[in-house]
């Protein structure tokens, strides 16, 4: 390990890989420093159950592939990535035996929301086709450059008159929750519940005033999900390769103890091993504000109002967490369902019974609370449908996911440890009340994730908060994760933060590491040769 | 009446976006080069099957110094001197449609029928202003359309280039 570097970057995540990369490809001596035994943050997959057995532990789901600019200015398909999109993307199976599902050809989807509501059909047609035509739009309005305010976003759409020349998008749905947009446009019950569950698995919950703004987005790329072969990691690996291979470093087991701050700038880092690094030019940070601030800089680095601040929790975490069941089987579910809609065994993900808004609801009240709710509606995904080499041959791989609260009422993070295997058992039977010839003898091996291992493993996943910051009106564009470190710059000179806990969120974006990125070339001068309009 | 896509025209259509900028306040400071790219699509009599035309514009405080057509992308890049702040992409009978004022160039953004790239925050914060250019560049230069004017129909088989209808020269007016 050499003691100079030109940037060192705190977190090997998928975010500070790609500042990375792009750094090295632009000449500068980069390194990453990453605290766990490997790269990859949330891109992390692993055998939990059984050997052969792939789970993507955190990251699961790439909506953002043919997006996100990384992907293709770091050539990570050079690299051994490659992507499978399923055509059936998602499904919701019902009670009574119903189900809806979503393809990649929207006729058919479409054709499966009539079976609920001929009306619903055409109104989500409309819905899409006009969200699909401005999602290259607002991607790079508001994702793929640094934030803008919501004053000012909300000024030009006025100018624009965006109001009139369209049905859904409306300056009135900053105060709106996703409830009300859906309750505005929609009818069926259970077409209202398909969309709102799909808001929720992108961390977007339905009752939460002014989600209901981005809303149209997330239709926007309802059909665009998207699946790692091999596993989310091999993304991963081939950010690392591509830093690699432009003369960068990852270096992992090397956790920073301290960030080095010299008359107000940011000259370096301390690891935890006492070895000392210097910066030349910079330090970023892609780990979580409360590391980056409260334990790796020293006092009086920054203003102690602020450290005050974010000490006292003004970084907004998600009020929801996930409880995953990662499962090997020896086949595939075959739902009852199937017998209402045959596509419904071949959806990768699947909501298991949400079949109204108030029931997402009620959960999410049960869940803010920090109570388990009483009946699970897991959603599940089976990777092995669309990438085989997720499992043995003949064999399958499965995902639950139930949306469920960090700190249980009563026991805190740590009681999940004791409740950790019988909610996963529920789990299973929730599955298996739609799925039946999922039998104890189909399921070979089974393991619980809970909220509280969710910090454990990634410790910038702060509360369990895989969104790495409230996905809120409050907490969105330039104010998040507050309103002084919006812009990727912070008040120690020479600082910057690149992670999830930047605008626009968690999920694997590439977004923060892109927009800090940009603000970095200006500040040193840097030829944007990725940026080419 | 100048004919469009003509040095006459372009010229007319500067003209017209200046002075609806001059009736602004607060003209946005710095120079921007725009780069539009309009391809073929089987319909516009005025883009030749499997061509593109392209312009390039450069705004200076907030007023368009010029507007001019380019032979490749080679000249985009000697003209531009490396440099394109936004681009704008799209089928010839759209623009031709935006040309005519039959359609709304906001309307053509947010549907994707015409992609914009570049600094879009830019646009967003000086939106008075791009819409004030915009109008003027969609209705205010009255137009002679030599080859048809738009809206064309459906796409013609083969790329063929003029209908019997389309081939007689018309004239959009200016508002």
């Amino acid at each position: 390990m050499r003691d100079a570097y030109d940037v060192i970057v705190i977190g090997a995540g998928h975010n500070g890989l790609t500042l990375a990369a792009y750094l090295a490809r632009s000449g500068l001596d980069v390194v990453v420093l990453e605290a766990r035994h490997e790269e990859g943050g949330g891109l992390c997959t692993e055998e939990l159950t059984q050997p052969g057995f792939l789970h993507n532990v955190h990251a699961n789901y790439h909506t953002f592939v043919d997006m996100a600019p990384p992907l293709v200015d770091l050539e990570v398909e050079s690299h051994g990535v490659t992507y499978v999109r399923p055509e059936v993307q998602m499904a919701s199976v019902f009670d009574d035996g119903t189900a809806l599902t979503v393809h990649t050809d929207l006729d058919r989807t479409c054709e499966s929301i009539a079976r609920f509501s001929e009306e619903d059909a055409e109104t989500f047609r409309a819905l899409y086709s006009e969200a699909h035509g401005f999602v290259d739009l607002l991607l790079g309005t508001l994702m793929y450059q640094p934030p803008m305010s919501l004053k000012e976003l909300t000024k030009a759409l006025s100018a624009f008159g965006v109001e009139g020349r369209s049905k859904f998008l409306s300056v009135k749905l900053r105060r709106e929750t996703i409830d009300t947009f859906l309750d505005q446009h929609f009818t069926h019950p259970k077409v209202k519940a398909h969309l709102a569950f799909h808001g929720a698995v992108c961390g977007y919950a339905n009752d939460v005033p002014g989600l209901a703004m981005s809303y149209p987005l997330l239709v926007g790329k309802i059909d665009n999900w998207n699946l790692c072969v091999g596993g989310s990691h091999r993304l991963a690996h081939a950010l690392w390769r591509d830093l690699a291979q432009h003369g960068g470093v990852m270096i992992s087991d090397a956790e920073v103890a301290s960030i080095a701050v010299e008359d107000g700038r940011a000259i370096g880092v301390v690891l935890a091993d006492g070895t000392e690094l210097s910066a030349r030019r910079l330090v970023a940070s892609s780990v979580d504000v409360e590391q980056t601030f409260l334990r790796m800089l020293p006092p009086g680095a920054v203003p102690a109002e602020m450290l005050e601040r974010i000490a006292g929790g003004a970084i907004a975490h998600q009020p929801w967490s996930l409880f995953s069941v990662h499962l090997a089987m020896s086949e595939t579910p075959r739902y009852e369902a199937a017998a209402f809609d045959p596509d419904v065994d071949r959806a990768w993900v699947v909501n298991l019974g949400y079949s109204s808004t108030e029931e997402l609801d009620a959960d999410w009240r049960e869940v803010r609370a920090g109570r388990i709710p009483d009946v699970l509606r897991p959603n599940a995904a089976v990777n092995s449908l669309y990438d085989p080499t997720d499992a043995p041959e003949g064999c399958a791989t499965g995902l639950l996911r139930q949306f469920a609260p960090y700190s249980l009422a009563g026991g805190g993070p740590a009681a999940w440890d004791d409740l950790g295997r019988w909610v996963g058992q529920r789990c299973i039977d929730a599955w298996r009340r739609f799925a039946p010839n999922l039998t104890d003898e189909a399921i070979i091996d089974w393991a619980p994730y809970s909220p509280a291992d969710i910090p454990r493993k990634l410790r910038n996943m702060v509360q369990g908060d895989w969104m790495m910051g409230e996905i809120s009106l409050a907490n969105m564009l330039d104010r998040r994760p507050m309103p002084e470190l919006a812009q990727y710059r912070t008040p120690v000179q020479g600082l910057y933060m690149a992670g999830s806990t930047q605008h626009p969120h968690g999920f694997v974006t590439f977004a923060p590491a892109y927009n800090a990125l940009s603000v970095i070339a200006e500040d040193l001068g840097l030829d944007k040769w990725w940026y080419d309009v | 009446m100048p004919d469009v896509y003509t040095d006459e025209w372009y010229d007319a259509v500067r003209d017209a976006m200046n002075a609806s900028a001059a009736k602004l306040a607060d003209l946005p400071e710095g120079a921007f080069v725009v780069a539009i790219e309009i391809f073929a699509d089987g319909c516009s009599p005025y883009v030749e099957e499997g061509r593109e035309r392209r312009f390039l514009a450069r705004i200076e405080g907030g007023r368009c110094a010029w507007y001019r057509e380019l032979d490749s992308a080679e000249d985009e890049r000697a003209e531009a001197g490396g440099r394109v702040d936004y681009r704008f992409r799209g089928p010839a009978s759209s623009f031709d449609e935006l040309a005519a004022g039959l359609a709304d160039p906001i309307d053509a953004a947010l549907r994707g029928t015409i992609k914009v790239r570049g600094d879009i925050r830019f646009l967003l914060r000086h939106a008075d202003h791009v819409k004030a250019l915009l109008d003027a560049y969609t209705s205010s230069v009255a137009t002679t359309w030599p080859e048809g004017r738009p809206p064309y129909g459906g796409a013609r088989e083969g790329g063929a280039r003029a209908s019997e209808e389309a081939a007689a020269p018309e004239a959009t007016a200016g508002a």
